[in-house]
């Protein structure tokens, strides 16, 4: 698996920001915050927090407010709202560019797109220093009628896939807590547990014993293809660039 | 939805006292732009345009539908332009401001009134079938300069652009995907830019390309939209500080000489993307035939 | 082809029988509305504008009352009657083209009234398109000027505007020098020609609007300036003596 590119702090305006690249999704992410809120979406007790999805073409639609609830919802849970009550922190993400298969594979485009855009909200939010609870990392897994389940696949490893049983996207949190779950097509609760196992292992890290991963349409390296171990090395990065000055001497 | 942050009086007076001691913040001259940088994307028709610490991309997408009633054979192009959050926390989705209408208002006239694109082109079937292009404006950076930097941003894509070939016989038409025919480039008529003078000290001093301080501290803007034919494509000053007609007329010279210095820019920046896309198309010929 | 250009270059003389350098009819009104603070009603030709101009007074939003900076904010709102244009059909408000008059009319007003003068309080200007017939932007800002005189709101000067078209002799496209320059645009010939609206201060020279939105050669600019500007002069005259007309009734 392929790991993520990752830019952070790279727009002037905004107090946060990130470009992520994956298997051909580009997005650009922006947090501002924490900010003014409007006297209407002000919380005595809490941090407003505000979601925009922006497509590469078109405007807003329902796919879009649908994303944004989801994520609305999952990153209410891992900000520190309550650390900065009566203020807005403001996450805007901008899709930059979509494989050019997205359309042909016939999965929920809302799925495929999402642990792509779960990473970029986070990443934004680390760089605009903004209070977290935890970290979260998310994947895709798809499960083919016939053959063993792809993780993270890209979309030509869709359409070469064949039929679809089912698609699931899953995040966790830091303490390996599942934070969220979407699934589309039919499954058991067998199936399904057994596709959370597999997303655990490679979103996590750090858990012994584990089931090492076969390859079947993927060639991963445990330890490179690791989400956290990913997300790990781009803090350490961002650290080390921000700390450079003491290191000057 | 949070205000935008208004600069201080002193910030003010300390740019306008700048002004008039003839030195700009960033030590630019009163007519330079800021470095420019353009760069095309892996698909055809995707421009990123950064102009200083501003930062626009503009996509072009193609779809087919059928062409208005009373323009049987004409395409149909719309630019959009919607501002998010992203540039600037005053944006507000769905709520436009004058800023962002005068932005999409300026470049509808600039670019699709005077026909820079030839949209009889994109029909297909007269008053059945024509392609839709349309243009999104992405403001990923706000630092002053959006029109100018929007204008470039679509003109640029525009010229990127590659539209899939279609065959008609008769009354069926066909799209060929780009795997069975080279996509052909759009009929472009001319290549109107945007060049913003902001004026200063009522009207005496007018700068080029203002950044987003001296935006907020001018008097007057006139926006000039020229191509480098030498035509103007569109004037706008909405009110604001008096200007003397002499020195509008002389703003309209200065604007054609950046028009050419802009068009050659892009133009040059076309031609490396065309040679490095080239470069890759050969050696994929070559590869196919070797494994033939 | 609306404006024949052929017969035009033979007896200049204009769809509607007028020169060159001739404005339309112009018929103005001040105080027509007795509730409104100041108001106006202008014709232009066919053009026919009723504006009326509430203020300075408390701003509509509790929240936030007036401008900020310590002058009084303006606001404008264009209507445009469901009868005005050719089409029977209503235009909605929130159309790009008003807006961006809207905001012509604001910032150019902005530039001319002492805001100062009245901080934390705002001016609302609510123009009605009753009939358009070329040169809308222009009679908006000329009827505004009345309306604004009649509020009795303390500005510079006069702000007048007016239209200027390029006609280029068919037989000399090219030649820079053959163009001819047409004053006060109705519909057709703003169809036909290229043109532009230009707002002057009073009787200076000074530019304070400029809008053009057709393609042209810009060496065919500077006749066109100078053209609106001398009708812009013209054009405060004809106000001028509408207001002082009105001023008489008092003496």
């Amino acid at each position: 698996m392929a790991v993520p590119e990752v830019t952070l702090t790279h727009l002037n305006r905004a107090d946060g920001s990130a470009t992520y690249t994956h298997n051909g999704y580009s997005i650009i992410g922006a947090v501002n915050g924490p900010i003014e809120v409007s006297r209407r979406d002000e919380m005595p007790e809490e941090a407003t927090l505000e979601v925009n999805v922006r497509p590469a073409v078109g405007v807003g639609s329902p796919k879009e407010r649908h994303l944004e609830s989801l994520l609305h919802n999952t990153l209410r849970s891992i900000i520190l709202t309550r650390m900065m009550p009566r203020t807005l922190v403001q996450i805007t993400l901008q899709v930059r560019s979509l494989p050019e298969e997205d359309e042909a594979t016939g999965v929920n485009s809302t799925l495929t797109i999402l642990p792509h855009l779960l990473h970029t909200s986070l990443l934004a939010l680390l760089s605009a220093s903004i209070p977290l609870l935890t970290t979260l990392t998310s994947l895709l897994i798809a499960v083919p009628t016939s053959s063993a389940p792809i993780i993270s696949p890209t979309s030509t490893e869709l359409l070469r896939a064949g039929p679809l049983q089912a698609v699931h996207v899953f995040a966790f949190a830091g303490d390996r807590r599942l934070l969220l779950n979407e699934s589309d097509g039919a499954f058991s609760y067998d199936e399904w547990e057994e596709a959370c196992e597999m997303a655990e292992e490679v979103c996590c890290s750090g858990g012994e014993g584990g089931v090492k991963l076969e390859g079947e349409g993927m060639d991963v390296d445990a330890q490179d293809g690791n989400l956290e171990e990913w997300l790990r090395g781009v803090v350490r990065r961002k650290v080390d660039w921000e700390q450079r000055w003491k290191k000057g001497t | 939805m949070p205000r935008e942050a208004e600069i201080s009086l002193n910030e003010r007076e300390f740019i306008k006292q700048a002004l008039q001691e003839q030195i700009r913040l960033d030590n630019r001259a009163f007519d330079a732009f800021r470095k420019l940088e353009l760069t095309f994307g892996e698909e055809y028709g995707v421009a990123d345009v950064q102009l200083g610490k501003t930062r626009v991309i503009a996509r072009i997408s193609i779809d087919v539908t059928t062409p208005l009633p009373e323009r049987k054979f004409d395409g149909v192009f719309q630019i959009f332009t919607e501002f998010s959050p992203m540039a600037s926390p005053a944006f507000e989705v769905g709520r436009p401001t004058d800023a962002e209408v005068i932005l999409s208002r300026i470049l509808e006239k600039a670019i699709r009134r005077s026909n820079a694109l030839d949209t009889e082109s994109l029909c297909i079937i007269a008053g059945l079938k024509c392609f839709a292009l349309r243009a999104d404006v992405h403001i990923i950076d706000h630092d002053g300069g959006l029109i100018d930097a929007s204008c470039i941003a679509v003109m640029a894509a525009l010229q990127h652009f590659r539209r899939p070939d279609v065959l008609v016989e008769g009354e069926r038409a066909t799209i060929l995907s780009v795997r069975e025919r080279e996509p052909i480039p759009l009929s472009i008529l001319h290549q109107p830019l945007c060049v913003t003078f902001s004026y200063f000290a009522e009207g005496e001093i007018f700068l080029v390309d203002a950044n987003l301080a001296e935006e907020q501290v001018r008097n007057a803007e006139v926006i000039v939209t020229m191509n480098r034919h030498g035509e103007v494509c569109q004037i706008a000053k909405y009110g604001g500080v008096t200007v003397n007609p002499l020195a509008m007329l002389q703003c309209t010279n200065v604007a054609l000489q950046k028009v050419k210095e802009m068009s050659k820019f892009i133009q040059q920046k076309l031609d490396e993307d065309a040679k490095r896309r080239d470069a890759g198309g050969l050696m994929a010929e070559l590869s196919a035939e070797n494994a033939r | 082809m609306p404006l024949d250009t052929s017969t035009y270059s033979l007896a200049l003389l204009r769809l509607d029988g007028r020169r060159w350098n001739e404005l339309r009819r112009i018929h103005a009104q001040i105080s027509t509305q007795a509730a409104a603070d100041g108001s106006s009603y202008l014709e232009m030709g066919n053009t026919k504008i009723l504006v009326s101009v509430t203020g300075p007074a408390e701003g509509r939003q509790s929240g936030q009352r007036g401008g900020s900076g310590g002058q009084a904010k303006v606001e404008v709102e264009i209507n445009f009657a469901g009868f005005s244009g050719m089409e029977r059909r209503r235009r909605g408000g929130g159309d790009k083209r008003s807006k961006e008059m809207e905001h012509c009319v604001k910032s150019a007003f902005e530039g001319v009234l002492l805001l100062h003068l009245f901080p934390h309080s705002t001016i609302t200007l609510n123009i009605h398109i009753i009939s358009q017939d070329g040169s809308l932007l222009a009679a908006c800002i000329n009827a505004s000027t009345l309306a604004l005189i009649d509020a009795g709101i303390p500005m510079t000067d006069y702000l007048v505007a007016c239209t200027a078209a390029s006609s280029a002799s068919s037989t000399a496209a090219d030649n820079a020098s053959a163009d001819d320059p047409l004053l006060d645009l109705n519909t057709l010939e703003e169809q036909e020609l290229p043109f532009l609206t230009v707002g002057t201060l009073g009787d200076s020279d000074q530019v304070a609007v400029c809008v053009m939105e057709t393609r042209v050669r810009m060496e065919r600019l500077e006749g066109m300036l100078a053209v609106g500007i001398e009708g812009c002069k013209r054009m405060r005259g004809i106000l001028d003596g509408v207001v002082k007309g009105y001023g008489k009734r008092f003496g």
